[in-house]
């Protein structure tokens, strides 16, 4: 791991012409960004082969940082189109960003099918409850109580537990990680990318500017340790009984299986079905 | 050789019989102390012993510390060995064995030592690579002149050149064969009899390496030659910090475990304390903002510098 | 352009609707890559798509919902390879935003719109040609459209290989617009095999240091990267300079936006398509599209019959209007008549462009097609006011 390190230079993945980049002091989706690309080191995985698909908010700005293939799509979409663009073109590495708002919210419905289909996607959820760019109103993972631009006595909505949600819609891969433990978190997501299938990971990221300041949550250092009592082993994993934990989320792997892969079924299905038509 | 190996006919009254011949095997979970001490025991009551063995162990959460006696002769009463009375110690981790050195035989006792070092955790005190650890500082030479006789071998490395690092434990126990005039085909049909089918070829190589190993080593007979446990290269931490990166966030400042690093006049990240940064790379993995890299020049026993 | 009748070979002829032809269309165009959604009465292209694009050595999935099926086209696209949806009404709003998408950051797509009944649910199964506007301004912001409207099974299958090609050429999503009665109405048909060598795209070449994604020359299109090429260039909804990356500068914005909106321009010639029937004595000239202008045609007929002089302008491609043609075609008509399935929306073009005529509608919103009798009817009165 530390021998990784010293050959995992961050600034061979990024767009040096872009940076700095624009995302406030202290914001976690940073550092969910290094361990992207220092999985994508390790593995080697060619830039110029790898395919980045974002949505739209915060974390949908992080493809303009990489190089690579980047695509900027529309809010809440970026499954939808990496969907279509991992069945063309199967010799890619398709790996979508988004966040909780991007992809709970008004992408939801792509995420629980893009987990149902199973098609080889590797998907980051940058999770930091709330909708950052737009002012810091509340969103699908913001925890009960909270104050946000849109919830100003506190927030009296459920939030969705994104790996259960992902889990129980069929995922391949679900694994959770904090932006604090950046090489568990880089071998979380090396896990995800090297799965077979869809891989949906959840990053537990911190917004310092917006969420952190309206909850007096304190500076970054101060937010990046608080990670600490958020999570807890996965071997106290959530129970169906008690499926949402706000405070207190399991990380690492939580779910693995050998689902068939989509888009390989797909072009065993197609074959058929010319097979089919020859006759 | 003469007076730490057994006579497998004793002929001398029972009042005067030979006290059990006493081996202890140390080492760390997984790596194989039960199947060692196993192979020798079975292969003691073949040959017409009257066997105990005692292990604790705790296979089933790798890494913890293992042990085993293995006692036989004529007759055997207790099934562990007292301090002081080990004849043979046989260690699979170099620590395990400096740690049970106390229960050979002080005039006679042979000590048989892997030089693998699987150092716990608790034992990383600093961060810079190549500091010391609280971790065995002894060096073969050192631990030789303790023992009457004394072996380190690198088995790890050897039985990795076999292809199969998990057959060092019968390196070992090819070495310990030297100790013990049971006959060689013996040893062989013995350790044929508890390693994995599949690897059988590649433990029988393992044991003749390890039984070779010791008589070379042992044919000068004046001084034995030890294989050295490499000492880890020095290195001198470097921060290259981006300062058109850098936000301010306070980040690095805080959460340094050194507390090495602070924000300068114009509020960007700089290394304030370089001699106590130990490279350990968290501020440059913390940054949001990309703007810290570490680099570990290698250097013997440079202090930090800074730029 | 004119489009002049083929006749028929009666040994290639076959019974084929409209959706057939569409989807045959697209195979024959080298479509790879059908993402849809199921939605009367458009579903029977994706039906049929099911089977043959496989065996083109194409990609077909049904998606969750009508957005990912227009987003999947358009990642499909970015993959690239020819792609195209198909649609109606309802399903033709929902996939507007991402229609923006692919005219904005200039992703080439083909989207079928079969129209039917609206507002909102409507008339399923009733023909309608009340998108018109949401064709060429559906999604917001100001971007550019091409909408191919035609009118027959065979025309259907023509425009939607037409409809591939423009979309390859000019870098843009291009939609084919026809209604209910033609999509699902069999016609003998003999399709030929299209003439020429299919349009591909422009692909990035040369070093990628001096490669711009959205730098183009004369004729207004930038080439367009490839995944997996080496170019390794960003792609963004946001308002984008010619390097990819969004941008606020106002001149590189005007700049950007200025080469967007006016590129169609360039290449009218090429898009525009339309018919013109005995134009050139009408007193009045009946302006329709699709089922309507199929009516239109006989009521030219029982017209001229009665010795009524009535022609017919029929644009074929909607968008961007065939100003000039339809100008030119009108220049002697006292009247003109527009009849449409709708409140009336290809008036308003049709007013626009003929400030000084005289304008009038024969709108039907019932749910019922236009007869030739109501046409002829209201272009006979048209003719002895004027």
């Amino acid at each position: 791991m530390f021998t990784d390190a010293a050959n995992f230079d961050v600034r061979d993945y990024l767009r040096k012409e872009m940076m700095p980049h624009f995302l406030c002091p202290g914001c976690g989706h940073g550092i969910a960004l290094r361990a992207l690309l220092w999985a994508l080191h390790d593995l080697a995985i060619d830039k110029d082969k790898l395919a980045v698909v974002s949505g739209i908010g915060c974390a949908g700005r992080l493809s303009a940082y990489i190089d690579a293939n980047t695509f900027h799509t529309t809010h809440g979409r970026p499954l939808a189109y990496a969907t279509g663009l991992a069945l063309a073109r199967p010799d890619l590495h398709v790996v979508v960003i988004s966040g909780d708002g991007d992809c709970l919210a008004i992408g939801g419905n792509h995420l629980i099918h893009a987990c149902r289909r199973n098609l080889k996607i590797t998907c980051l959820m940058l999770n930091n409850e709330i909708y950052g760019m737009t002012g810091g109103q509340v969103s699908p993972t913001t925890s009960e109580s909270r104050l946000t631009t849109t919830t100003p006595l506190g927030n009296n909505e459920p939030n969705f537990d994104a790996c259960a949600l992902a889990t129980a819609a069929g995922a391949g891969f679900v694994g959770r990680e904090v932006t604090r433990h950046v090489p568990k978190l880089k071998e979380l997501i090396k896990a995800g990318l090297e799965h077979p299938g869809f891989a949906f990971v959840e990053v537990l990221s911190d917004c310092t500017e917006v969420f952190g300041r309206k909850n007096d949550l304190g500076s970054s250092p101060e937010m990046i340790m608080r990670q600490k009592s958020e999570i807890r082993p996965s071997a106290y994993r959530n129970t169906v009984e008690t499926p949402f934990h706000s405070t207190s989320l399991p990380t690492g792997i939580l779910t693995q299986n050998d689902r068939p892969e989509y888009g390989a079924a797909h072009r065993r299905a197609a074959a058929a079905v010319v097979a089919k038509g020859a006759k | 050789m003469s007076e730490t190996s057994i006579d497998a006919a004793p002929a001398v009254a029972p009042s005067a019989a030979k006290p059990p011949f006493n081996v202890l095997i140390v080492g760390v979970g997984g790596q194989g102390v039960i199947m060692v001490s196993k192979v020798l025991a079975a292969l003691a009551q073949w040959r017409g012993f009257e066997v105990k063995q005692s292990e604790v162990h705790g296979m089933a959460k790798r890494g913890g510390s293992v042990f085993s006696h293995v006692r036989f002769g004529k007759r055997v009463w207790s099934p562990t060995i007292a301090k002081g009375e080990a004849d043979v110690l046989v260690a699979l981790e170099w620590a395990e064995g400096l740690r049970w050195l106390p229960f050979l035989k002080p005039d006679t006792g042979i000590f048989i030592c892997d030089t693998k070092r699987i150092v716990p955790p608790f034992a990383c005190l600093n961060r810079t690579p190549g500091a010391p650890m609280r971790y065995s500082r002894e060096t073969a030479d050192e631990v030789a002149s303790y023992v009457a006789e004394g072996y380190a071998i690198d088995a790890t490395t050897m039985a990795e050149e076999l292809g199969n690092e998990r057959a060092a434990n019968v390196v070992l126990l090819g070495a310990l064969s030297n100790a013990l005039d049971f006959p060689v085909a013996d040893w062989e049909t013995t350790v044929a009899d508890f390693v994995p089918k599949k690897t059988v070829a590649v433990n029988l190589e393992a044991f003749r390496l390890g039984r070779t190993w010791v008589a070379e080593a042992r044919a000068p007979a004046a001084d034995v030659p030890l294989v050295h446990a490499p000492v880890a290269a020095s290195y001198a931490p470097r921060l290259e910090i981006n300062a058109d990166w850098c936000k301010s966030c306070d980040i690095c400042v805080k959460l340094c475990p050194e507390r090495c690093l602070k924000l300068n006049a114009e509020r960007v990240a700089e290394l304030a304390a370089p001699e106590k940064c130990t490279g350990c790379r968290l501020c440059e993995w913390l940054c949001p903002d990309f703007a810290i890299r570490v680099h570990l020049d290698p250097q013997a026993g440079a202090e930090g510098t800074a730029r | 352009m004119n489009v002049h009748d083929k006749s028929l070979s009666k040994s290639t002829a076959k019974l084929l609707s409209g959706n057939s032809a569409c989807a045959q269309g697209a195979v024959a165009a080298g479509c790879k890559f059908f993402a849809g959604y199921p939605i009367t009465p458009s579903s029977e292209i994706a039906e049929k798509l099911v089977t043959s694009l496989p065996q083109a050595g194409g990609v077909f999935i049904q998606m969750e919902d009508e957005i990912s099926a227009m987003a999947a086209v358009i990642g499909a696209s970015m993959g690239g390879v020819k792609a195209m949806t198909a649609t109606s009404g309802p399903g033709f709003s929902l996939k507007q935003e991402n229609i923006g998408y692919a005219a904005g950051a200039e992703i080439p797509c083909v989207i079928v719109n079969v129209m039917r009944g609206g507002p909102s649910t409507g008339m399923p199964t009733r023909p309608s040609q009340a998108d018109i506007m949401q064709t060429r301004f559906g999604s917001h912001g100001d971007y550019p459209m091409i909408v191919l409207a035609p009118s027959s099974v065979r025309e259907i299958y023509e425009e939607t290989i037409r409809a591939f090609d423009l979309a390859e050429i000019c870098r843009t999503p291009v939609i084919v617009l026809y209604d209910q009665v033609i999509a699902q109405s069999s016609e003998t048909v003999a399709l030929a095999p299209p003439s020429g060598v299919r349009a591909e795209r422009k692909w990035a070449s040369g070093p990628r240091a001096d490669y711009k994604p959205y730098a183009a020359g004369i004729d207004g299109i930038p080439a367009m990267p490839r995944p997996g090429d080496g170019y390794r260039t960003h792609t963004t909804g946001l308002t984008h300079g010619e390097n990819g990356f969004p941008t606020q500068n106002p001149e590189a914005v005007e700049r950007a936006m200025s080469r967007l909106y006016s590129k169609l321009d360039l290449h009218r010639e090429l898009i525009e398509s339309w018919e013109a029937i005995r134009c050139e004595d009408a007193d009045v000239v009946i302006v329709a599209i699709g089922i309507s202008a199929r009516a239109a045609k006989r009521a030219v007929e029982i017209c001229r019959a009665k010795g009524v002089h009535v022609g017919l302008f029929r644009p074929i491609t909607l968008w961007p209007f065939p100003e000039a043609a339809l100008q030119q075609a009108c220049k002697g008509a006292r009247a003109v008549l527009v009849p449409e399935l709708n409140i009336g929306q290809l008036r308003l073009e049709v007013e626009r462009l003929l400030g000084r005529h005289r304008v009038e509608g024969l709108h039907q919103y019932s749910g019922e097609p236009i007869t030739p009798a109501q046409i002829a009817a209201r272009a006979t009165t048209l003719a002895s006011e004027a």
